[in-house]
């Protein structure tokens, strides 16, 4: 049968939002008192593989490696997208792992993942690690064609190609759209702006179909929760966790603030007078400004 | 092109309803909702009645969802309905429970967001199941018409084909006038409701109306809250939220215009309604400018999580069955643990960050919609071609008396509609007679149309003899010989006779005048009425800050454009339109579209349409 199997790789992050967050005197984020919850880059990550259920009704598997606490995050992920399997990589050793330590528990993860993957997902970046290199590293050890930055994407189920299109930044200079084409199995790491679009009825339709089974099976999701160790992954205990990562975070030192090179004015109240000013200033700065 | 069989357009409680119908009777049918949720964009006041009437036969809400009583997320079936007449501080206070429950087999109030989404639940598996189903977050464009084919074109989506189609897109149907089957609704056909919910734990709520765990009460307010206007106000109990609203007449607000927040306003002010919203809310301490940012940071974040853990277990602390259940998960060991905790927890907020407690009330959200007077504007044919209209969009709403009906009427129509439209399916024909005129047909024998034509001297007598007490003299001067008319059965049949040949169209002036909401109330309160004092002075929140408050999905295009800019109507938007939308530049009104909240206040004098879909308000309570 022409069926598709996706696989979703997702991060458990700190809840940032107020109200949720929590800091230390020392201005440090005080874990043990804020949530953790699916990142909001995993998220994204998570939409793109529903956008695949919905259109092509793909096989979708989300793993992710963390604590045992991390279940609720795979159930939050399976609302989303009516995930057919969820697996959680957890074990003691996975400690202290860096992005190529972690890519390793992932590929080893994937490849246990039921069924062999056409696309494998993740989100651009960790909103709390910020640094992009888990999902081009887990690529690379998949040995998978690499795709970053994807804003879009649609499959060919003839003939097994996937075509994609890149949001590529030139610094400072205009984003462009690469549009590419690439066999299967690719591995796709999604750009921050990515929203999935519907645009028949029918589509729709399925979407709010699998919405509906999705909010069932998250019910019960533990029924579709499968739980491994280092072992059950069969990962090299040399490459995972500290052993595994020639790199170590040193030490996190506080940004210095910069000079500013502009005056700031506070005004502060909602009276005539006060917000007279404010347009005052809008529009000395407006007017220094050209507009292309 | 994708082809179904039919099309509903608009998923309040008329849509829904209409959807569900039609998947009891095997049909297919897909619904386009411009709302990101079904639910979204309906507000109501709400009080859903079931009707029982005398004669005929109305399809009620429980007849459409069978479980309706036993599950459905209705708040509170209203036991108490009483109307005060209100001069100053001073209440005069009338019992017309009676009127509630007139022709009713219960009247229960409502939040449509919560509500709508419990309608969708109930729909989405049989809808399904017969090939269609629910399409949020699309609005409908235009419908057209090639030889046999209906087309449907939509915002967002690849367009559909339908053999019919069920509008009920709502007061300010686009249906109806982009296929010409209507004009828009004019001022006079009219009313505006505003509202705003009340957060108000549940046993607090119980003990000051002196309700039942889930009885509820009605309060409607006449005399000088309405400020010289129209209509009048009403406070209605949901399970832990009251519902505060003004409902006024648009021609009457048109002659003197006056922001309809402050109609609001005026009500929260009136000391009985300060008593009944009072709660007791956390206020926030100065924060020391001189700690360094991360501390002064810190210490925001931590009074935030704060009064959300102490406003969430307070809540569940006054409500039975939240406290139940925390007990039985475990979560506490009993319920004077959850008493304690809470105790503990304030505390804390005091001696820690400085908060302090006030009396106070709770402002959880700001809503604003036309309302159609059914007696008014009601279509004659509601239907156009293979369109049939429902609900507001066919602007069949009850204003008889202070009750309000419009939902029930809804469900009532999309019924009937829903029935045509399968018989139509079964026969292949969608003809103007085999479908059309059918369903008006059906529509006219509702007991609805009934009450749109004429008066019920039943209900009638109900008002008279609830007034009995009041001194003759206050109402005579204006009503003496209406009033000596009904006091005697013979007459009064002979009157209500007379009334009925003369028709709505005659009375209604007579009727519905300052007189009867204004002057008659202020007067008896005046001079019968008991002086209330309240505690404390409501902090009543700005427009822009309730504005704030309010959830959008802003869209950088307006769906309104201003066509005449210097007309006397537009200026007169500046005032009306309930989120200030409005605003005078040198070439005239200008509107700011981001704060619309869809209400169709002015539509009249403007290219009106709803947000593409997805965009615009998002109401939490509705
Ligand atoms: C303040 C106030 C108090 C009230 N009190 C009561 C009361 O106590 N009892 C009572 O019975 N009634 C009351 N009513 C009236 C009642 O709320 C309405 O009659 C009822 O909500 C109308 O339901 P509806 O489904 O016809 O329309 P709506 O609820 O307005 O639904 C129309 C839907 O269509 C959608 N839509 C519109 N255009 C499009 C398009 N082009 N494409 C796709 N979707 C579209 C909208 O998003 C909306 O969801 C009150 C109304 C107000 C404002
Ligand atoms: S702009 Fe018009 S429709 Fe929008 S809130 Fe104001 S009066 Fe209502």
């Amino acid at each position: 049968m022409n069926s598709i199997n996706v696989a979703v790789i997702v991060k458990l992050e700190p809840d940032f939002s107020e109200g949720n967050v929590s800091y230390n005197p020392d201005g440090t984020l005080n874990r043990a008192e804020t949530k953790n919850i699916l990142g909001p880059h995993s998220e994204i990550a998570v939409n793109a593989a529903f956008y695949a259920k919905v259109k092509y009704g793909a096989n979708i598997s989300i793993g992710t490696m963390g604590p045992p606490t991390a279940e609720s995050m795979l159930q939050h992920a399976q609302l989303i997208s009516d995930a057919d399997d969820l697996y959680l990589y957890s074990d003691r050793i996975f400690a202290g792992a860096d992005t190529l330590a972690t890519a390793e528990v992932l590929k080893s993860g994937v490849l246990k993942m039921q069924g062999k993957m056409d696309i494998v997902f993740s989100g651009h970046r960790a909103s709390d690690g910020e640094t992009g290199q888990t999902g081009p590293q887990t690529a690379w050890k998949l040995g998978m064609t690499f795709l970053g930055n994807a804003i879009d994407y649609e499959i060919n189920m003839e003939t097994r190609t996937v075509r994609a299109k890149r949001l590529v930044r030139l610094q400072g200079i205009y984003d462009v759209v690469e549009e590419i084409e690439a066999p299967l199995p690719v591995f796709i790491a999604i750009d921050p702006s990515y929203v999935p679009k519907f645009n028949t009825v029918s589509q729709r339709l399925a979407y709010e179909k699998y919405q509906r089974e999705a909010t069932q099976r998250a019910q019960n999701f533990k029924q579709y929760l499968k739980t491994f160790n280092a072992a059950q992954i069969e990962a090299d205990p040399k490459l995972i966790g500290i052993s595994g990562s020639p790199t170590i975070v040193y030490k996190v030192e506080r940004i210095p603030k910069g000079k500013a090179t502009r005056q700031a004015e506070i005004i502060d109240g909602t009276d005539q007078e006060q917000i007279r000013k404010v347009v005052a200033k809008m529009r000395q700065s407006l007017s220094t400004m050209v507009i292309k | 092109m994708e082809k179904y069989d039919v099309a509903i357009i608009g998923g309040g409680s008329a849509g829904l309803a209409a959807l569900k119908q039609l998947s009891n009777l095997g049909k297919q049918a897909i619904l386009f909702e411009a709302g990101s949720k079904v639910g979204s964009k309906n507000i109501s006041g709400g009080i859903l009645y079931s009707k029982k009437p005398k004669k005929g036969k109305t399809y009620n809400v429980e007849d459409i969802y069978e479980n309706f009583l036993t599950d459905a997320p209705f708040e509170r079936k209203i036991t108490k309905y009483i109307l005060h007449a209100t001069s100053k501080d001073k209440v005069f206070s009338i019992d017309l429970t009676e009127a509630h429950n007139y022709e009713a087999n219960f009247g229960c109030s409502v939040l449509m967001n919560k509500l709508n989404q419990w309608f969708l639940q109930q729909v989405t598996e049989t809808a399904q199941k017969h090939g269609g189903g629910i399409v949020p977050g699309v609005h409908v464009r235009d419908i057209r018409w090639e030889g046999e084919r209906t087309i449907v074109q939509t915002d967002e989506l690849e367009e559909v084909e339908v053999k019919a189609i069920i509008a009920a897109d709502g007061v300010n149907s686009e249906v109806a006038y982009m296929t010409g089957a209507r004009q828009k609704f004019s001022p006079s056909q009219l009313y505006q409701g505003v509202k705003v919910v009340i957060k108000l734990p549940e046993e607090i709520m119980n003990e000051r109306f002196s309700i039942g765990q889930d009885d509820g009460a009605a309060h409607l307010f006449a005399g000088d809250v309405t400020l010289n206007h129209i209509g009048g106000g009403f406070l209605y109990t949901n399970r832990d939220t009251l519902s505060v609203g003004a409902v006024y007449h648009l021609d009457s607000l048109l002659d003197a215009p006056v922001e309809p927040y402050d109609l609001v306003n005026t009500l929260l002010k009136n000391p009985m309604i300060s008593e009944f919203i009072k709660d007791e809310v956390p206020v926030r301490g100065e924060i020391d400018k001189n700690m360094a940012k991360e501390e002064q940071m810190r210490i925001r974040f931590a009074v935030t999580k704060m009064i959300k853990t102490w406003t969430e277990l307070r809540d569940a602390y006054y409500s039975k069955s939240q406290k139940e259940r925390l007990v039985k998960e475990g979560k506490y060991g009993s319920e004077d643990e959850i008493g304690s905790q809470l105790s503990s927890i304030r505390e804390q907020m005091s001696s820690k960050y400085g908060i302090k407690f006030e009396t106070d009330y709770v402002e959880a959200e700001y809503s604003a919609k036309l309302v159609p007077d059914g007696k008014r504007c009601r279509m004659e044919k509601p239907y156009f071609k293979n369109i049939l209209f429902v609900g507001d969009a066919a602007g069949r709403g009850v204003f008889v008396g202070p009750r309000i009906e419009g939902l029930n009427v809804g469900i009532d129509d999309a019924a009937r509609a829903a029935n045509a439209v399968a018989r139509s399916l079964d026969k292949n024909n969608f003809s103007d007679d085999y479908l059309g005129q059918y369903y008006s047909q059906s529509v006219e024998e509702s007991p609805y149309t009934h009450d749109l034509k004429s008066i019920d001297k039943d209900y009638l007598k109900i008002f008279l003899d609830a007034a009995k007490d009041v001194p003759k003299d206050i109402i005579s001067a204006k009503y003496g010989m209406v009033v000596k008319m009904m006091s005697s059965k013979t007459l009064r049949n002979f009157a209500v006779g007379v009334a009925n040949i003369l028709g709505y169209e005659k009375l209604l002036p007579v009727i519905e005048t300052t007189e009867t909401y204004v002057k008659v109330p202020t007067e008896i309160a005046e001079r019968l009425g008991k002086s209330i004092q309240s505690s404390y002075t409501p902090s009543i929140p700005p427009i822009a800050q309730r504005v704030a408050k309010l959830k959008y999905n802003d869209d950088n295009i307006s769906h309104i454009k201003v066509l005449k800019p210097t007309s006397e109507f537009m200026k007169k938007m500046i005032t009306l339109c309930p989120t200030g939308c409005y605003f005078m530049e040198k070439d005239g009104v200008m509107i700011q579209h981001e704060g619309c909240v869809e209400c169709g206040t002015c539509s009249e004098e403007t290219d009106w349409k709803h947000p593409r879909g997805e965009k615009g308000i998002n109401y939490q309570y509705g």
